[in-house]
């Protein structure tokens, strides 16, 4: 024991907390697969302004935004199996990795879906009517024609907010999950070493965030010269 | 053969078309002239149902629809039976000039994507764009770009070629060569309608002219009538601020 800070033990825990890597990796692409697929949903609900659901989006985007993700992360923890118990869904034996990619895939979904809507929006009125003019239906038109724009226009906010849910997945531990933030606690107190359990848990965040933003500004560079 | 009968169009108060009737015979070239804001566009945009008409009729070769209660499948069968050339090009920007052409054959009409192909490159090759297949659209001069738009409907073999002042976003020296790929386009026997502010191609092309003025159509005849003689004070008020040279004895 001894010293406060053993440059030693950060090389020891570095391999210990990076093996758990693919749980952070799995909450981050659960949570934009399903945050892009719902993102969509609910931004076509409130660009279509489909009654009800509509109102129930604009509240639920608000929610979502307004309120910490371990906050919600606990309401759903609590409260989404009694939710479930009213229709008759038991899922009180879900291990909690479950808990954490629904929070993580809902809070996603609201945060897409403003970005998703912006993009879209952001699509000249011209390219819409052009594909109605050759004969797409509304489907066809926002799938060929608007989608593939807006995702360029969102590329840039898009890569922000994988580095963001990435950084975010470091409260899913809170639940008692043991991705990589999670694994450096139970070393810290197993040990009473933590301070070099977070300096491993710092260099691999600052790392991976800069690998995201290097291949996101990469790949839309490759996007836009292909267009000019 | 496409036939307008008594179409209504409001936006708001404001009342852009007040019963327009409009025949228009196969293989014609009908010239829609008016001064600004006379509803021209909106008429265009009616009959796609990019703009959806309050009332009124719409009849397009075995095709009769009523604006008031279309649905969405007729609406579609309508822009099938259609195609739409914009004053702003309005190429699909994610597309290169060949898949612009191809889409509305691929995904619209379900053709298999050989055909398709062979389709656009004989519409490219007509207006000019031989070597340009693979260029975007911001690789494109107005001009091409014009002639891209016009490829896309003429590939879609549509009953009707709307042209929404389809040179009036161009600078004066590209003018000339989508004037010409229309009247080729016209040479060819498609029916066009076609808003513009270009006299000449009105005089030398169109076999129809229609003067709309207030959301009425005020007149209408040979480019010869109304040219040359031309019955109603606003027609004749409009003639001459548009053709400042122009005299009735022509
Ligand atoms: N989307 C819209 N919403 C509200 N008003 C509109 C809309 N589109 C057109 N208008 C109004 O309808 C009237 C006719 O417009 P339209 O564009 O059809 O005229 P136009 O004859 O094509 O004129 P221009 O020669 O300037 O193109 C105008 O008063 C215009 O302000
Ligand atoms: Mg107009």
């Amino acid at each position: 024991m001894g010293s406060l800070f053993d440059i030693r033990l950060v090389f020891e825990y570095f391999p210990l907390i990076f093996s758990r890597f693919p749980i952070t990796l799995l909450i981050v692409v659960v949570a934009i697969g399903a945050g892009l697929v719902l993102g969509l949903f609910i931004a076509l609900v409130r660009m279509r302004k489909v009654l009800l659901l509509n109102q129930f989006a604009i509240l639920y985007v608000s929610f979502v935004r307004g309120t910490p993700i371990i906050v919600q992360l606990f309401i759903i923890y609590y409260g989404f199996p009694l939710l479930l118990e009213q229709v008759g869904i038991d899922i009180t034996q879900w291990e909690k990795i479950y808990f954490v990619l629904v929070t993580y895939g809902l809070n996603n979904a609201a945060f897409m879906s403003e970005i998703i809507r912006s993009a879209i929006s952001s699509v000249p009125d011209g390219q819409r009517e052009a594909a109605y003019s050759v004969g797409l239906s509304r489907w066809q038109a926002l799938r060929r024609v608007i989608l593939p724009q807006a995702f360029l226009n969102a590329f840039p906010v898009f890569g922000t907010r994988v580095v963001n849910t990435f950084e975010s997945t470091s409260l899913a531990f809170t639940l008692g999950i043991l991705d990589m933030v999670g694994q450096a606690q139970a070393i810290g107190s197993r040990t009473y070493h933590e301070l070099e359990g977070y300096v491993v848990l710092a260099i691999i965040f600052i790392a991976i965030s800069m690998i995201l933003e290097k291949l996101f500004v990469h790949a839309e560079k490759r996007f836009i010269q292909q267009r000019r | 053969m496409i036939e307008l009968k008594n179409v209504h169009k409001a936006f708001g108060k404001n009342t852009v078309l007040k019963g327009i009737n409009l025949k228009v015979n196969k293989g014609e070239v009908v010239v829609i002239l008016g001064p600004s804001g006379s509803g021209k566009t909106t008429l265009l945009r009616c009959i796609n149902f990019l703009e959806s008409a309050d009332d009124g009729e719409l009849i397009i070769g075995d095709t009769k629809v009523d604006f008031k209660n279309a649905t969405s499948k007729e609406i579609l069968a309508v822009r099938r039976r259609t195609a739409m050339v914009f004053q702003n090009y309005n190429l699909f920007n994610n597309m290169n000039a060949i898949e612009n052409v191809m889409e509305g054959l691929v995904t619209g009409r379900k053709m298999p994507i050989g055909r398709a192909r062979e389709i656009a490159k004989q519409a490219l090759d007509k207006v000019g764009l031989k070597d340009k297949y693979e260029a975007y659209p911001l690789q494109l001069s107005g001009g091409q770009q014009q002639r891209v738009g016009i490829a896309r409907a003429i590939a879609l073999n549509p009953d009707v070629i709307l042209f929404d002042e389809p040179t009036s976003a161009l600078d004066p020296e590209l003018v000339g060569e989508v004037l010409s790929v229309m009247q080729a386009v016209a040479k060819e026997g498609i029916t066009m309608i076609v808003v513009t502010h270009e006299m000449s191609f009105a005089m030398d092309i169109a076999q129809h002219i229609i003067f709309m003025a207030d959301g009425n159509i005020v007149e209408e005849g040979s480019p010869k009538d109304i040219f040359t003689n031309p019955k109603e004070k606003r027609t004749k008020q409009f003639l001459e601020r548009i053709l400042p040279r122009w005299n009735y004895s022509i």
